[in-house]
């Protein structure tokens, strides 16, 4: 009984989600002080294919699982959701846990919802204390972390994508081709017509050296202009709040933060940004902190390097003019 | 604002939708429009779907059945976003008023519900490019052929020339009767010889669209005449005695604006050390455009409500709201650019739109030389 | 057809405050606002309701002050209006607010389509739709770009990690929308005035046949066991003065450490 820690493997044509090697990080340690095994389990419909992936060799799991079916070939919500809920039933892990993906989003409130057992949303640690596991994440509002359990097994949760570092294994996990006891009917009510490739740059902001974000204490979108144009000279990427991201100034994938990127620039200058959690525990990793803020209380400001207590605008402005002096 | 006017729930929540619509769909882009002098349909769809060009439509039409008062305070509050963008939606009024005047139960019912709706935009047409403040004097003619009329003549500056489905078009029947022979016309998008000519590049309202209207041999059925043959001025000028407060009212929202962000910064812009609105010069200036701003919305409207109260005869009414409110803006904006010194003047900030955006104001719909005229005509009849 | 739009009250943040006992966000307290990734499940709505004549029901679970928002939704294309509130719903994690939402949801059979936005501002988590579509049995689709009917089977646009995914469904579903639409429309004015005058329905634990136990915090598998603020200890330099010196000094650091070419 619950002698397993299941960790979902995003496979997609003849790939594996990197964010499904992350999870693995902080299971590793769990299952270790708990002396569980740790179990990659994935869904896929060309096992050969899925042999390939080098990757596999080094994941740092105990054993990788896999139920091979031509049906889950595309991720479809309610077939996998349900193939999930009946290995659990089968299997009894203690612990079940996703990648917060796009995919793993959908399907763990899915598998969760079917169970009727808690899920914790964008988990980026864990501890121990006793027989609890405890899960943390970012609350909304102030400044505060919530550490959260769950009251049901198996213990389920997403976790944040970018919070945990791959590290590899020094032994090639077993490759077990898995089957249910009780034979599925495998059918969805969903059928993916078509796909269509849309080519995504990765993102840049993520591995970034160099990183300006801006926060509402820019004021204008003029002001944020102006970053743009200061991120070019630096040769850096620009990120921004989640204020700033609602507002439309800039696309999603510029996000920092909880539900954005999480992020570990050499060097980070935030213009006009007081620091909510939302944001910090996106960034707190970085480097060098530079802070630029008129409010001398600003939670960024606390955990910068250099803090300079001005306003975003007029340094903007004095910054531009002075390097555009210097070349001159 | 100084003085507090008390108004309906209605009314208050047309206010808080309008200033919703203006956060959201106009002020980010203003500036943007203004630089570009590009039109965006996003406030357009935005107003038609919050019901508002139903405004003055009467309810058995589709429309809210409301006043000059409350048009008057939708527009006012649409300019302090964007003067350009209440031009549009004003001069849809002026296109529309026609139709509620002296349009036939036929008319009505075909044109009005997509009005209200904001499905068709409308647009009006007298300016000729011989015919300005003189409007007795324009060409465009009008040639009854069987069950068609057939017009030939060439309307200037006409807002949301290109853009309208309903243009309400005043040409002459009869040009042997002079003023006597004009009528008044519904010409839609898409009757053949009608067609819009290039936009005109303005000072300022650079987020409305200015064209002209070109009418080829331009074939409409007989039925698009609104009233009578003959009755052209009579509609237009009628309209025009509706629509003016419409522009005050527009001053006043340009006007409030102009206020609100030179105070803004004059109380945060020092000099020999000390904000500048601590010097008398820069604080009095603000008194006096209060003042005048102030006087100017209790013009504009008391005469909304004079009109809505069923006034006959208040063209000399609604030519002073025009008059008086839009020179008043014409002052505060200019004193605005003032107050801020070269802040006001760069591009970066908005001052200097509102300043070029309220110039035309004096202009269009009448001059205020017109207007004064009005309203000495007005005043000569009352003493005799 | 029958479309179904769930949405939700989150608080706005400078008026947000923490329960001490159960460390849950006091909403009773909080300023409300309509959930701002709602907008896109009530313009859909509001889409579909035009092309095909689609009865559009919202509904809300919260305190009474999400009331203002129901309105508001009625406002920009719901026919009716239902808020399910009770003091026994308090203190909900997901799985309870799912089991609430999903009891509802059934209340309104037959329906075609449930949509809500993709997560909430507050919680983030966007586990609802999903949560609520499994206690239905019922296929989910998370992300959805657009939504339109053909041949009695709603195809969904969902924008994945891999392209644009073009889904069937056979109806009913729950989707949850993505945040970003072209155009988003503001309230009807003639639906302001006349909401004021409507009657809200208002739905209890009672009214949706539900036992005390499985909802709210007690109902709520995931419990916080305490929050924590974090701090940081002021390790750093403070630099105060003129925009130009500080830039100045900045510009220095910057080249110092090789950030800038000297």
């Amino acid at each position: 009984m619950r002698d397993y820690i299941f960790a979902y493997g995003e496979y997609h044509t003849g790939k594996l989600h990197p964010a499904s090697l992350e999870i693995l990080t902080p299971l590793r340690e769990i299952a270790d002080k708990l002396q569980k095994r740790l179990i990659l389990f994935m869904l896929v419909d060309d096992s050969e294919r899925l042999k390939e992936v080098r990757e596999l060799e080094k994941a740092l799991c105990d054993e990788i699982w896999y139920l091979e079916n031509r049906e889950l070939k595309d991720f479809k919500d309610d077939l996998f959701g349900k193939v999930i809920v009946n290995l659990i039933k089968e299997t009894n892990p203690y612990g079940v846990f996703f990648p917060a993906t796009l995919q793993g989003m959908a399907l763990a409130p899915r598998v969760a919802g079917e169970l009727e057992v808690g899920l914790c949303a964008h988990v980026n640690s864990f501890e121990i204390e006793g027989e609890t596991l405890y899960m943390l994440r970012p609350s909304y509002g102030d400044n505060i972390i919530a550490k959260l359990y769950s009251t049901t097994f198996p213990i389920m949760a997403t976790l944040s994508l970018n919070a945990f570092p791959i590290r590899e294994n020094t032994k090639k996990p077993e490759l077990k081709k898995i089957k249910l006891k009780e034979p599925l009917n495998l059918v969805s009510k969903l059928r993916v017509r078509s796909i269509k490739p849309v080519k995504r740059e990765p993102n840049k902001l993520a591995v970034a050296k160099v990183i300006l974000a801006g926060g509402l204490g820019l004021k204008t979108k003029e002001n944020f202009e102006k970053l743009k144009i200061l991120a070019e000279i630096l040769e850096a990427e620009i990120g921004v709040t989640r204020p700033l991201c609602y507002a439309g100034w800039a696309e999603e994938d510029h996000m920092i933060g909880v539900s954005g990127v999480t992020v570990r620039p050499k060097l980070y200058i935030g213009f006009g940004i007081s620091g909510a959690i939302q944001h910090t525990i996106g960034m707190e990793n970085s480097e060098f902190i530079i802070a630029v803020n008129i409010d001398k209380e600003a939670p960024l400001v606390k955990m910068s390097h250099v803090a300079l207590i001005v306003d975003a605008e007029k340094l903007l402005d004095a910054l531009l003019r002075q390097l555009k002096e210097g070349t001159n | 604002m100084l003085v507090k006017y008390s108004l309906t729930e209605e009314q208050s929540l047309l206010v808080e939708l309008i200033k919703r619509i203006g956060e959201e769909y106009i002020a980010p882009f203003a500036l943007e429009w203004d630089e570009k002098e590009s039109f965006d349909n996003r406030p357009i769809r935005a107003l038609a779907d919050a019901d508002l060009f139903g405004i003055i439509v009467p309810k058995e039409y589709g429309g809210l059945g409301m006043g000059v008062f409350e048009m008057c305070l939708a527009v006012e509050w649409l300019s302090y976003y964007c003067a350009g963008v209440s031009t549009t939606y004003a001069a849809s009024f002026l296109g529309a008023y026609p139709l509620i005047l002296f349009g036939n139960e036929k008319q009505k019912e075909k044109y009005l519900p997509d009005i209200a709706r904001g499905k068709k935009l409308c647009a009006f047409a007298l300016t000729e490019p011989q015919a300005g403040s003189d409007a007795f004097g324009i060409k465009t003619t009008a040639r009854k052929e069987g069950d068609y009329y057939v017009l030939n003549g060439v309307k200037q500056w006409i807002t949301n020339g290109g853009l309208a489905d309903i243009n309400i078009v005043i040409a002459l029947t009869d040009p042997a009767k002079g003023p006597r022979g004009a009528s008044a016309f519904i010409v839609e998008k898409g009757d053949p010889g009608f067609s819009a000519g290039k936009k005109e590049k303005k000072l300022g309202l650079r987020s409305s669209v200015t064209t002209d209207l070109i009418f080829n041999d331009c074939k409409i059925p007989a039925d698009r005449l609104l009233s009578r043959e003959g009755m052209g001025f009579m509609v237009a000028l009628k309209t025009l005695d509706y629509a003016r407060c419409g522009a005050g009212a527009q001053a006043l929202g340009v006007a409030q604006a102009a206020l609100e962000v030179s105070i803004k910064h004059a109380k945060k812009r020092i000099q020999f050390g000390q904000p500048v609105y601590n010097f008398q010069a820069v604080s009095h200036t603000f008194a006096e455009m209060t003042m005048r701003l102030e006087a100017s919305r209790a013009l504009v409207y008391q005469v909304a409500k004079f009109i809505d109260a069923g006034a006959k005869d208040f063209s000399g009414a609604s030519a002073m709201a025009k008059c008086f409110a839009t020179d008043q803006a014409m002052w505060i904006c200019e004193r605005a650019i003032q107050m801020m010194g070269g802040y006001g003047y760069m591009r970066d900030y908005p001052v200097q739109k509102f300043f070029r955006d309220v110039k035309c104001l004096q202009i269009y719909e009448g001059t205020n030389e017109i207007q004064k005229n009005v309203i000495a005509r007005e005043l000569s009849k009352v003493y005799k | 057809m029958r479309i179904i739009v769930s949405i939700k009250g989150v608080p706005k943040l400078e008026t947000v405050k923490v329960d001490p006992e159960t460390h849950t966000l006091r909403r009773e307290s909080a300023e409300l606002m309509l959930n701002p990734f709602d907008r896109s499940a009530l313009e859909i709505a509001a889409r579909l309701k035009e092309k095909y004549h689609a009865e559009v029901i919202a509904i809300s679970m919260g305190p009474p002050n999400v009331i203002p928002l129901l309105r508001e939704a009625y406002s920009i294309c719901a026919d009716r209006i239902i808020l399910l509130s009770d003091r026994a719903f308090a203190g909900a994690d997901t799985l309870a607010t799912s089991r609430v939402l999903a009891q509802a949801i059934k209340k309104l059979a037959p329906f075609d389509l449930v949509l809500m936005g993709l997560k909430s501002a507050d919680g983030e988590t966007a586990q609802v739709p999903p949560e609520t579509a499994a206690l239905l049995g019922i296929p989910s689709i998370t992300n959805v770009k657009d939504l339109f009917f053909e041949d009695k089977k709603i195809i969904a646009l969902r924008e994945t990690e891999y392209g644009l995914e073009e889904l069937e469904a056979e109806p009913p579903i729950v989707a949850s929308l993505y945040p970003k639409l072209d155009y988003f429309r503001p309230p009807s004015f003639k639906r302001l005035l006349e909401v004021k005058n409507r009657e809200l329905e208002i739905w209890s634990a009672k009214d949706l046949e539900l036992s005390i136990e499985k909802l709210g915090l007690s109902g709520s598998p995931t419990r916080v066991s305490g929050v924590f603020e974090k701090k940081f200890a002021d390790k750093g330099e403070i630099w105060e003065g003129e925009p130009e010196e500080l830039a100045k000094r900045l510009i220095t650091l910057l080249k110092e450490k090789g950030f800038l070419k000297a």
